[in-house]
């Protein structure tokens, strides 16, 4: 028996257990954003049209999406998770499996996401909404070809960190019997006490969490026309992007 | 045409009503280039954006060609404002399209053909010499530059109308100057009718037929800008039109004569005339002079001799010279 490798993790990696708890992990952390972004996105487009600076005020609607988008955020996750395991229920039929953990990733992840679209889209200069109403640009319009390509690289960088958010709370799938990386820590490294099984999920998760901040700072900076390529200042402008990772 | 009347903005505020604009009447003749000069808080930003209904008055009339823009309906609106182009003090131009795509971009919203618009872009590019730039990034590019290709959008969709709010402002003296003549050149052109928002007299000098003085949120004085310029009425437009003045004016006593340059007189030599004519010494308090459209304009405070009799003599030399002059205090 080796000394440094636990016979469980021997196990793991033979059966292929760890690899496929990979998979899991990365297919519930992008299916369940990329469904938060199909809800969160207009929502935090809503959110600033309607805001008080925005194209089409509207304080009441304003101010009870802000509310609910906050309360939301307000759960601790793990509340969250079996606070709304009924939800799942009534929607897919099950309240636990990793069906139940996307649903559950989805109502977490959408009020988060919004914020962060929120926080993007305010960055664009109001003097380019400003020319292109003076245009006689719709509304609809100036979302369309203003705000979202404008915002572009910021969302990325945005989509990024609620990607990287998502996937730390795809980690407690284990909690309701779903599976991945999280989910192999806690039952074959916590509860064996196999620290080892523990730091080789923790390792991977890591890896994964690496590659997509990168890969999406890549994207974001490719995007990005705002600053001269090819010049000193491709320098500070990465610089800028280190910065937006924490 | 463009008719303002008795436009009022109220911007209310938990510490009482702020008044950004009172009792303007205002009209734009075809054709002109119409200055709005005044300092910094005096309103002529938000009154530009009445214009186009950026900022809806509070009480008050825009009527263009006709149409009181206050009645029409949203989508109307947004027709008229094609009619009307605006550019920017800070260009306001799309950061993440190229220069041809921010030109094509109000093409775009009315969904022209995409060869159309492309036809009309490089023409427009090439109006505002800057063909050779069409695929370049905004960021890549100088302020004198950048507002030209916001010139180009704001013509693209072929507007009667060109409002430009603190064009320059932002720009060096010798690119404003390239700016200027820019707009000039539309306006002589193309037929445009431009609305120039300033602060800076040089801008309604080089380029405006006509000139509104703007202060503490009113029309303090407007008209032709050869006659504003000759004659500045209000405190203000003094204060802009020949800076330095009141102080030279408040700073000596005695009396005090300013004499106005309309044109050819200011080659004449008035005050060696003056001198070496009448024997009399003036003391100059002050000389400014312009170029206004080829001709020179200039104002000149001198002191009158102490003595009525000489005061006449100098005031009749002035007379003969042709030279208008107004008693200052």
């Amino acid at each position: 028996m080796n000394l440094l490798v636990s016979s469980i993790l021997q196990q793991l990696f033979d059966q292929n257990i760890i690899y496929a708890g990979i998979g899991i992990t990365i297919y519930l952390t992008f299916l369940s954003t990329i469904a938060a972004y199909l809800f969160g996105l207009p929502l935090g487009i809503v959110l600033i049209v309607t805001g008080k600076d925005g194209l089409h005020p509207i304080p009441w609607l304003n101010k009870t999406l802000g509310f609910i988008v906050n309360a939301f955020r307000s759960f601790p996750f793990i509340i969250l998770l079996v606070a709304f395991l009924p939800v799942s229920k009534f929607l897919i039929g099950t309240r636990d499996g990793n069906g139940a953990m996307i649903i559950i990733l989805i109502i977490a992840a959408t009020p988060y996401v919004a914020r962060m679209v929120e926080s993007s889209l305010k960055e664009v200069d109001r003097g380019v909404v400003e020319a292109a109403r003076s245009m006689g640009a719709s509304n609809l319009q100036i979302v369309w070809k203003v705000y979202l390509p404008e915002a572009m690289p910021s969302l990325i960088v945005g989509a990024v960190i609620s990607t990287i958010t998502v996937l730390g709370y795809s980690a407690m799938a284990g909690e309701i019997g779903g599976d991945g990386l999280g989910a192999i820590a806690i039952t074959y490294g916590h509860q064996r006490y196999k620290d080892d099984v523990i730091w080789v999920c923790v390792a991977f998760m890591a890896v994964i969490v690496e590659i997509i901040q990168e890969g999406g700072m890549l994207v974001a900076r490719k995007l990005d026309h705002r600053i001269r390529q090819n010049s000193k200042k491709s320098k500070e402008k990465k610089s800028i992007y280190k910065e937006n990772i924490s | 045409m463009i008719q303002l009347a008795g436009l009022k903005k109220i911007y209310p505020s938990p510490s009482g009503d702020i008044v950004a604009l009172e009792n303007i009447d205002l009209t734009v003749p075809d054709g002109a280039v119409y200055g709005i000069i005044g300092l910094s808080g005096a309103g002529k930003s938000t009154l530009v954006r009445c214009i186009n209904l950026l900022e809806r008055p509070t009480e008050g009339s825009v009527v263009i060609d006709g149409e009181d823009l206050m009645q029409v309906k949203k989508k109307r609106l947004r027709e008229i404002r094609r009619n009307i182009g605006m550019i920017f003090q800070n260009f306001n131009l799309l950061e993440q399209r190229t220069v041809e795509a921010n030109v094509r971009f109000p093409l775009e919203l009315t969904h022209v053909k995409r060869e159309r618009a492309n036809a009309r872009v490089s023409e427009l590019l090439e109006l505002v010499g800057l063909s050779e730039k069409a695929k370049a990034y905004p960021s890549q590019l100088s302020g004198g530059q950048k507002q030209r290709v916001a010139i180009a959008r704001a013509l693209a969709s072929e507007p009667k109308y060109l409002l430009c709010d603190e064009a320059t402002s932002a720009l060096d003296p010798t690119t404003t100057q390239s700016i200027l003549e820019l707009l000039k050149q539309i306006n002589r052109d193309l037929g445009v009718t431009i609305i120039v928002i300033t602060h800076e007299m040089k801008v309604v000098e080089s380029i405006c037929t006509d000139v509104a003085v703007i202060d503490k949120s009113r029309i303090v004085e407007e008209g032709r800008v050869e006659d504003v310029f000759s004659f500045p009425q209000s405190e203000i437009a003094k204060e802009l039109i020949i800076p330095g003045l009141i102080r030279s004016v408040e700073s000596s006593g005695g009396k005090k004569l300013r004499l106005v340059f309309n044109g050819e007189e200011a080659d004449t030599p008035v005050i060696s005339g003056i001198a070496l004519r009448l024997g009399i010494s003036v003391n100059i308090l002050y000389a400014d002079t312009k170029n206004i459209d080829g001709k020179t304009f200039g104002h000149m405070v001198i002191t009158l001799p102490a003595e009525e009799e000489k005061a006449e003599l100098v005031k009749r030399h002035l007379d003969e010279q042709g030279v208008t002059y107004k008693e200052e205090i």
